[in-house]
């Protein structure tokens, strides 16, 4: 290896060789210097050394220090304010590549110190008669940006880089563009690019004349804008298109991203649609005649077109076919894609193929070619008997492993045509004892039970697989369980002593819960009720389809919108695999318009995803804030429409607890009668407390971000029995995130038992069963008291609302924020998990009214740090009506009384874990402020 | 936006190393030789992902050129940036090779600081970046009358085929600027690669033709050059041009410096070439050949009372026979077992300078003919002795894969009627046009 330290005489050299009058000699140096910091060595000592040669007017030294700058700066900030003068000075240089190059550079410096000094330069490069270095100026606002965004917006340098966007040279649009496109992506909600039409025309014309990859950024920030109407959108198609025959595969792609997501916007019956679609086919079949790696990513992305958009290639089958000399990764993804694609008219072709390749010589790829057979089989009814027969062929062959993978997938083929090819059970019969792998092993068995009335010798048959039970993987050995049973309810006379064997076995000599579990279940049955064991064991089962491999369509719409980044490559949406705020954003299709409909942009995925994804901003002070904030939502009168007034809940300190909810809330219209409290953002709060009884549409998102702060000590609580009311239902699991199972719910306290009420959506292709539940540790101890209820199956596109008894005995922990619950949802599928956040008004208990005596005593014993106040403004109710309202919440008034026209209402309040709530509600007459003062203790 | 850059050795070496953004720390390297080189055989390794960090990477010249992205950035800008970057650097160097990347590497930081700024491409034209570019080039070979005795370029004789000495197209480009003060020369290649599959019953079932023109330039001053095609040429089904033999092809893309105005009309290609490579032209036809496939293969496979297995094959070449000096690099035919394993082989071949041996890794029998003329027919028997040969094992061969390099030929029929540049050059230029098919997968079934 490498010695990665320098030696003490090395450095002396290079330090004299620096500091020498030649400058070649001084070049040479400065090289040597660079060749070691590549290989890993550490030559910081020489920083001064280095800095020392920047002053020069050879161009080739310069780049050479300002290549070694930037690497050592970050670890000599002290040092590296000794270059900023030259920097500076570059920056007014003559020549517009030292301009440049200083420019640039500095932006690589990644010291804070320097970023101040940074400004000056900057903001004349931005404005520099040169393109090359105005192109530069603007990648530098990114780099800046990265350091100290605050500093850029203080400074004023995004209106500059807005105004680059219409500079006559294309390169230096196109950075603006990438420049301002990377600085959005951190203010999601800013409007920094601001696409309109105009804006839209100027990037197009620039399209024109920039670099392939100018033309990229360009491209991807078009497809980030929403058109208004299908005429604006296939006005830009038209724009877009003739990018298909660039050279650049990136280009392409970037193109085809655009065409694919403003399509959706065109009516299908319009001529231009046809022609779209005839014109995307050629440029993705030209990409398959890239270097492999390129093929690879391309085949990927195609996959999900062919999925999206079928009639595209649907006359390109051949282009699929594999070649010989293909990498192996490139062949499985054309198996993938050509299997999409087979319909009637190709099939035969298609099996043609399929049946060469299983003559292949890698093995993995022979196995893939045989079970793409069987989709075929499954995919196209039409030619399931053709495909049937040329797995017959392959099984003739007697190569193991060919044989194997055939009877795995005659297996679905019997799950998908039940009754129609039973002929063909014989000769799998005969290739019995070959099979050594547990699939094979496992489907055979379950050929033999499911048409055991039809094999002379089943009884036979299983048996000989019986007597190596105990070695046999669990797959197997649940099959044989099945099989056996399945035989004796057909053939009851003969068999019944193999049964009991099975049974015993599985019951008794093994230690798998599962096999245990099942054996007990069948022997129940059949000792109970036989009867009633045929009709479950026996029972029709659901056909299999071919969709069950695509890709759930909410999540396909999200990946077209990601074609040709990493995202269509993973085939996973990028908030999974891209870490902090960038790629969080959920992109959807435009949905279709009519032209001149709307003239509302559809909401191009900016909203959907942003709940609960952001946290309250600041600590929560006290629980004081959270019942002003209540009291506020729910006696304000009635609002009519619209967006609320963002004041009210901010300045009463709303956004504690509400912060999330109030970000995603605010802007987002509303339901036009939302109950009395529709203020300030935190409709869930206020619907928490409003005596309106009626749920209301789920239309908002209202996460209750925040907590209580660190007032409570956790201790077991006790949950007493009182009516509340549900606020709406919010998702909390999307069906992208949990292949397909989608979750949403909300809380609700009904007589005495806090409820989670939740709706399970299935919008898979596949039946869904086996729920189950759980909680993480929580703030309050919630767990649920019973299993959750979901009795039948949940079959395609159903929906059932099941409700959940919650208690509050369940284990403590504190959670961030403080009502933030964790919650795992297991189904046959898999295990998902979420969080969701309830609302602290659950827990408000029905024993909350204090004694006078006692909260006239604990009123004056609460220490003064503990005491809050805040105000609530705009409410026109009295202090009766307000009483009554908030009684009706478990918030108790103890007691009144009325000071110059002020009513002072005394209140207290119990949470299910024993800590009281006292509050002081001023409310004047005539004034629709009140104001608050609220403390708390703590009784144990 | 891509975050690093880095360029190491097949030993793992590290040769260039460069952050362009500063989130991804410089272990990454190490990080993706350990992936690299545990790869498992049916991970595809064109992406790969470790923690936060994705590395898209290719392989050229014996080294791995990698770039690491935190984003979801487009692979195919990577993969593309990749393939110019190394076009970049062969032009700059000469050649590319684990020396002349050492040998250069002031100069490939120079590059790499032009072409991407904070992860965003920002050119890779060899025009544009000899503005800003200071470094000069080291020749890693020095020339020598050595490599004139080197292969060429298409691994044909040099002297026989009047093809350009190889050294010349290793040259750096920048070398003609500095003292050396190397010829003017321009290279236009047509370089076809072609796709068959050919049924087992002799029907050809599929056929395409992958193809392109690239000129790689040594003029400094250059200002412009026209190509022409064959008037006949014509693109899309639909759009034949007057009678028989005309030069067609499904699809054709451009590289963004030619300009297409006499191109409908008169099909000449304008473009001002930048020096170095560039891919001027590429085309695909699918189907629908003009001529027949230059090869057929006839086969019998048998058992013979022995238990030993018979693989009869004729081989013939469909090419006219003027095309006689055709150079047939080698041809593997492997016939594919994908069960049994041979003990051994023996065989009667028609000439003695053809060669056949066993490879039971692949499980294919490898016959090479180093020449084979067009209209000529050679033969082959294997016999092949198997343990447990049965009847179902005939069913087991696969197919017959041929690879081989057709230079002087094209597939499509296209040529370059002209190549004409504008200013006339001073001085001696010359100009040399080439052709080559090569076999991309070629397959017979039996």
């Amino acid at each position: 290896m490498l010695c990665f330290h320098v030696c003490a005489g090395e450095i002396f050299e290079l330090k004299a060789e620096l500091n020498s009058d030649k400058k070649e000699k001084k070049k040479e140096a400065v090289k040597k210097v660079i060749a070691s910091m590549t290989v890993g060595k550490d030559v910081s000592a020489l920083f001064p050394d280095v800095v020392n040669c920047m002053q020069t007017d050879n161009l080739e030294l310069k780049k050479l220090v300002y290549l070694y700058l930037m690497n050592y700066a970050k670890s000599q900030p002290d040092m590296a304010i000794m270059a900023v003068n030259t920097f500076v000075k570059d920056c007014e240089d003559p020549n517009p590549l030292i301009r440049a190059l200083a420019v640039r550079t500095m932006g690589c410096i990644r010291v804070d110190k320097i970023t101040e000094y940074l400004c000056e330069p900057l903001r004349k490069c931005l404005k520099d008669e040169d393109p090359y270095v105005r192109k530069t100026a603007a990648v530098c606002v990114a780099k800046l940006h990265d350091i100290n965004a605050q500093l850029v917006e203080d400074q004023g340098f995004l209106d500059t880089l807005k105004d680059l966007i219409s500079d006559s040279n294309p390169m230096v649009v196109a950075n603006a563009v990438a420049a301002l496109s990377e600085i959005a992506e951190s203010h999601p909600n800013s409007n920094l690019l601001d696409l309109n039409p105009q804006s839209i025309n100027k990037l197009l014309t620039a399209l024109n004349e920039c670099t392939e990859w100018g033309q990229i950024f360009i491209l991807d920030c078009l497809a980030n804008y929403a058109p208004r109407d299908d005429r604006e959108s296939q006005s830009i198609c038209e724009r877009v298109t003739p990018r298909l025959s660039h050279a650049n595969s990136a280009v392409v792609l970037s193109a085809v991203k655009v065409l694919m997501k403003f399509m959706e916007m065109l009516p299908k019956d319009l001529d231009y649609y046809g022609t779209l679609l005839k014109k995307l086919a050629p440029p993705l079949v030209t990409l398959l005649s890239a270097e492999p790696e390129l093929q690879y990513v391309a085949l990927r992305n195609i996959n999900l077109i062919v999925q999206k958009r079928p009639e595209i290639l649907k006359h390109e089958m051949k282009v699929f076919f594999v070649k010989y000399n293909d990498p192996i990764y490139v062949k499985l993804e054309k198996l993938d894609i050509m299997i999409r694609l087979a319909s009637q008219a190709n099939i035969a072709q298609v099996l043609a193929e399929l049946k060469e390749y299983a003559t292949e010589v890698d093995v993995d790829f022979v196995r893939k070619a045989v079970r793409a057979i069987g989709r075929c089989a499954i995919k196209v009814e039409q030619s399931a008997e053709r495909c049937v027969s040329t797995l017959l062929d392959l099984i003739q062959t007697k190569v193991n492993y060919v044989v194997q993978e055939a009877i795995v997938v005659i297996k679905d083929i019997f799950r998908k045509y039940p009754n129609k090819y039973e002929s063909v059970i014989a000769t799998l019969c005969e290739n019995l004892d070959s099979l050594d792998e547990p699939e094979a092993r496992a489907a055979m068995i379950w050929i033999v039970g499911e048409y055991a009335e039809r094999i002379d010798n089943a009884d036979e048959l299983l048996e000989s697989f019986l007597e190596g039970f105990h070695d046999e993987s669990t797959q197997v050995q649940l099959q044989l369980l099945t099989a056996i049973v399945k035989l004796f309810l057909k053939k009851p006379t003969e068999t019944q002593e193999l049964v009991q064997q099975v049974l015993s076995l599985a019951t008794q000599d093994s230690d798998n819960p599962d096999l245990r579990d099942r054996g007990y279940i069948y022997w129940r049955l059949l000792s109970t009720d036989p009867v009633a064991a045929k009709e479950v064991v026996l029972a029709e089962k659901p056909l299999i389809s071919e969709e069950t491999d695509l890709i759930e369509p909410t999540l396909l719409e999200e990946l077209i919108c990601h074609i040709g980044t990493l995202a269509s490559v993973y085939h996973k949406p990028p908030s999974a695999f891209v870490e902090g705020s960038r790629g969080v954003m959920h992109k959807r299709l435009p949905a279709r318009t009519g032209s001149g409909e709307s003239t509302e942009s559809p909401d191009v995925g900016t909203i959907a995803g942003g709940s609960g994804t952001e946290t309250a901003p600041s600590i929560i002070p006290s629980q004081g804030d959270l019942l002003g904030d209540l009291l506020n939502l729910d006696l304000a009168p009635p609002t009519t429409t619209g967006p609320p007034p963002p004041t009210s809940g901010m300045q009463m300190g709303g956004m504690d607890l509400l912060g999330g909810g109030l970000d995603s809330l605010v802007g987002s219209p509303m339901p036009p009668r939302h109950l009395g409290g529709d203020i300030g953002g935190s409709a869930a709060m206020g619907a928490g407390f409003g005596a309106v009884p009626a749920v209301m549409p789920a239309s908002l998102n209202a996460p209750m971000g925040g907590g209580l702060g660190d007032l409570f000590d956790l201790g077991g609580g006790v949950g007493m029995p009182l009516g509340a009311y549900i606020p709406p239902k919010t998702v909390w699991l999307p069906a992208m995130k949990a292949k397909g199972l989608e979750i949403s719910g909300t809380f609700a306290r009904r007589a005495g038992v806090i409820q989670m009420e939740l709706t399970l959506t299935n919008k898979a292709m596949s039946v869904m069963t086996d729920f189950a539940i759980q909680f993480n540790r929580n703030s309050f101890g919630l767990a649920p008291a019973g299993p959750l209820q979901v009795l039948s199956p949940l079959s395609p596109n159903q929906t059932i609302e099941v409700s959940l008894p919650l208690s509050t005995v369940g284990p403590v922990m504190k959670m961030e924020p403080l009502n933030n619950l964790q919650v795992a949802v297991k189904n046959n599928i898999d295990v998902f998990y979420f969080s969701c956040q309830y609302p602290i008004s659950m827990l408000f208990v029905e024993d909350g009214k204090m004694e006078r005596q006692v909260f006239l005593a604990t009123w004056k014993d609460i220490p003064n740090e503990n005491e809050s106040q805040f105000q609530i403004k705009d409410c026109h109710l009295n202090s009766d009506a307000a009483s009554n309202k908030l009684q009706a919440s478990n918030i108790f008034t103890i007691a009144k009384r009325t000071v110059e026209g002020q009513d002072m209402l005394y209140m207290s309040i119990k949470l299910s874990n024993g800590i009281w709530v006292l509050a002081e509600l001023r409310v004047q007459t005539g004034n629709p402020n009140y104001t608050v003062r609220k403390e708390r203790i703590r009784i144990t | 936006m891509i975050s690093q850059v880095f360029i190491l050795s097949s030993k793992g070496d590290h040769l260039i190393y460069k952050d362009f953004r500063g989130e991804a720390g410089c272990d990454a390297v190490n990080k993706f030789y350990e992936m690299v080189t545990t790869l498992t055989g049916d991970q595809p390794p064109v992406v790969m992902k470790h923690k936060e960090l994705h590395y898209v990477h290719i392989r050229q010249g014996g080294l791995y050129w990698v770039a690491t992205t935190k984003a979801d950035s487009s692979p195919f800008t990577i993969i593309e940036f990749l393939n110019r970057l190394t076009a970049l650097i062969k032009d700059y160097c000469g050649c590319l090779s684990e020396k002349s990347v050492r040998m250069n590497f002031a100069l490939i930081y120079e590059v790499l600081d032009e072409v991407v700024d904070f992860g965003y491409i920002q050119t890779t034209s060899t025009d544009i970046l000899k503005n800003f570019i200071q470094t000069e080039a080291v020749s890693a070979k020095p020339l020598s009358l050595f490599d004139l005795s080197n292969v060429g370029l298409f691994g044909a004789d040099t002297q026989q085929n009047k093809v350009a000495p190889s050294v010349a197209a290793t040259r750096p480009i920048m070398s003609s600027r500095g003292e050396q003060g190397g010829k003017n020369e321009i290279f236009v290649d047509v370089i076809e690669r072609i796709s068959v599959v050919i049924g087992a019953n002799g029907v050809l079932m599929k056929a395409d033709i992958e193809g392109e023109i690239r000129v790689k330039c040594y003029m400094p001053s250059c200002s412009e050059m026209r190509i022409g095609l064959n008037e006949e040429f014509s693109i899309g089904k639909s759009q034949l041009r007057g009678y028989g033999a005309a030069v067609r092809v499904d699809e054709c893309s451009f590289h963004q410096a030619v300009r297409l105005d006499e191109f409908d009309t008169y099909r000449i290609l304008k473009l001002c070439p930048s020096q170095g490579e560039q891919t001027v032209m590429q085309y695909q036809l699918c189907d629908d050949l003009p001529t027949a496939p230059p090869f057929r293969l006839f086969s019998s496979i048998e058992r013979d009372t022995g238990g030993r297995l018979l693989i009869y094959l004729k081989l013939r070449c469909d090419l006219p026979p003027k095309r006689s000096v055709l150079h047939l690099n080698n041809n593997p035919a492997l016939p594919l077992f994908s069960y049994s394993l041979f003990s051994s082989l023996s065989q009667e071949l028609s000439s003695p300078d053809q060669s056949a041996e066993l490879q039971p890794q692949n499980k294919a029998v490898h016959w090479e003919i180093p020449r084979f003329p067009g209209g000529a027919q050679l033969s082959a028997l294997f016999k092949l002795e198997v343990p447990g040969l049965s009847s179902a094992s005939l069913q087991e061969v696969g197919s017959i894969s041929l690879s081989f390099e057709l230079p002087k030929y094209t597939c499509t029929g296209l040529q370059i009627r002209f190549l004409r540049l504008s200013p006339i050059q001073p001085g001696a230029s010359q100009r040399w046009v080439r052709y080559v098919t090569h076999s991309d997968s070629y397959t017979i079934r039996i």
